[in-house]
């Protein structure tokens, strides 16, 4: 989704925030910045990680009022 | 003269057009009409297939014979599967035949696959470069398969193992039967009206191949071929590549393999991020290293400098006094004591600039450490800052009065400066 970054997102600033680090141009207080961005997201995917669980809906039609899109549960 | 001495044996003939027959040793499908049909006590059955233009002996052995399903049937057009060897006795084209299927089982279905197929080569639908990339982090996967089968169980559970964030939309359709072909159609654009799915699973778990003909169907494939987002093909049966294989963006041959190509390993993720922590944490490291290094070596050199350009000083001096009279030694002597009494002062108040420059960068380096996951702030650190959320390095940044946060190992602080010592 384009709205929240998704761990994918996350996993590819965090490589870019690396190799900005490691690039000696870099100052030290955008290197600070840099850092304290990395952190965050670092924490951000490990905690995506962690409370992670599969969610399964089944995608309803409703025949009866032109089609309404429903989702529900997947009984299991 | 010929050279009959080089002559062939009949036997050679023989031996050598059997050689070169069954050289290719694949069996080969070959559609004719039966005739001539014959069955021995022995079990063994002998029969001709003939079309228009010509006709060719088959033998067919007992052990083939009795896995056949339907009795071979005089005048029935049939398939049948076999390779093509010389009995040598008469050095005669025999065509061994394993199996026979009435063409009216097989022919229709696969007349129609064969001209599906032929349609959609011809409208480019099977082109490799239309096949698009699998997004490599999907997060909402649409699974187009029957709720009741086995193929959505496969993907929960792979799913659930591997890269359990994901969420699912299952839209049921039947795979099989008269129904199938339209209501997977309708299964394809209802996907249509669902936000941001990442890519889609279409399938079945295994059947036979005449369970597979909804996925043979032009309108599936053509859908498939329409559809906005990746699609990932999983019909689970080896052996039969169905159309909508050929179609999709992707061909897994069974469900739980589709879910695999569709989500990544959650151990290959965690070993990225383990990877992408330690560089991080690393590289800061090392970057403040580098500073410090190099705020000691300036204050060395500009130490160094200074006492060189105080000698230098000197040792002019000296070698002035040494040339001018005695008498002059006297003024002399007052600004080497001048010069004496500056380097004392020089040097020490130089030291002390570098060492609150030094200092300034340790302080900087402390606040990095106290954002460190390795470095944990439960140690007893703290990071304090200003409404801002600039750091507070100095006491001199801490006014009497004002508030700042500090922030500890669990959450932050709100806190206001009591008084402050530099």
């Amino acid at each position: 989704m384009a709205d929240t970054p998704t761990l994918g997102d996350d996993l590819k600033r965090l490589e870019d925030i690396v190799r900005r680090l490691e690039d000696e141009e870099t100052g030290l207080e955008s290197a600070l910045e840099l850092f304290e961005e990395g952190v965050t997201r670092l924490r951000s995917a490990q905690a995506r990680l962690a409370d992670a669980e599969t969610r399964v809906n089944q995608v309803l039609k409703d025949s009866s009022d032109g089609g309404t899109i429903r989702l529900v549960p997947l009984d299991e | 003269m010929p050279d009959f001495d080089a002559a062939w044996t009949v036997s050679h003939l023989a031996q050598t057009l059997k050689r070169r027959v069954e050289a290719d040793g694949a069996p080969i499908w070959v559609r004719g009409e039966l005739t001539g049909v014959k069955r021995y006590a022995s079990g063994h059955c002998y029969f001709s297939l003939r079309d228009d233009m010509a006709r060719v002996d088959c033998t067919m052995w007992r052990s083939s014979v009795a896995r056949l399903r339907s009795p071979l049937e005089e005048g029935s057009v049939v398939y049948a599967l076999g390779h093509a060897s010389v009995w040598e006795e008469r050095t005669a084209l025999r065509f061994n035949v394993s199996q026979v299927l009435p063409a009216s089982a097989v022919g229709p279905a696969a007349q129609e696959a064969e001209r599906v197929k032929q349609l959609l080569l011809r409208d480019g639908l099977l082109d490799p470069g239309r096949k698009r990339p699998v997004p490599e982090h999907a997060t909402r996967i649409a699974v187009i398969t029957s709720v009741a089968g086995a193929a959505v169980r496969d993907i929960i559970t792979v799913a659930a193992r591997r890269w359990p964030g994901v969420e699912l939309f299952v839209i049921n359709s039947s795979v099989q039967g008269a129904t199938a072909a339209a209501e997977l159609v309708a299964a394809l654009d209802l996907l249509c009206h669902l936000e941001a799915i990442d890519c889609c699973i279409i399938g079945r778990g295994g059947g036979s191949k005449e369970d597979l003909v909804a996925f043979n169907d032009e309108s599936v494939c053509r859908a498939i071929a329409a559809c906005a987002i990746p699609v990932i093909s999983a019909v689970g049966h080896e052996v039969d590549v169905t159309l909508a294989d050929l179609v999709a963006d992707l061909r897994a041959a069974t469900p739980s393999q589709a879910a695999e190509f569709a989500l990544p390993d959650r151990r290959d993720v965690e070993v990225r991020l383990d990877r992408a922590r330690r560089r991080l944490v690393g590289v800061t490291a090392a970057l403040l290293r580098a500073r410090s290094d190099r705020v000691e070596r300036t204050r060395d050199r500009m130490g160094s400098a200074l006492v060189e350009r105080v000698r230098r000083a000197e040792r002019r001096l000296l070698a002035a006094s040494g040339r001018l009279a005695p008498a002059l030694a006297r003024r002399v002597a007052g600004p080497r004591e001048h010069l004496a009494r500056i380097e004392s002062r020089l040097l020490p108040a130089m030291r002390r600039r570098l060492a609150a420059v030094d200092a300034q960068g340790r302080a900087l380096a402390a606040s990095l450490n106290a954002l460190s996951p390795l470095a944990v702030l439960g140690r007893g650190y703290a990071v304090a800052r200003d409404p801002d959320g600039r750091l507070l390095r100095r006491a001199a940044q801490f006014t009497p009065g004002s508030p700042f946060t500090l922030t500890v190992s669990d959450g932050t602080v709100a806190a206001r400066t009591e008084d402050s010592h530099g």
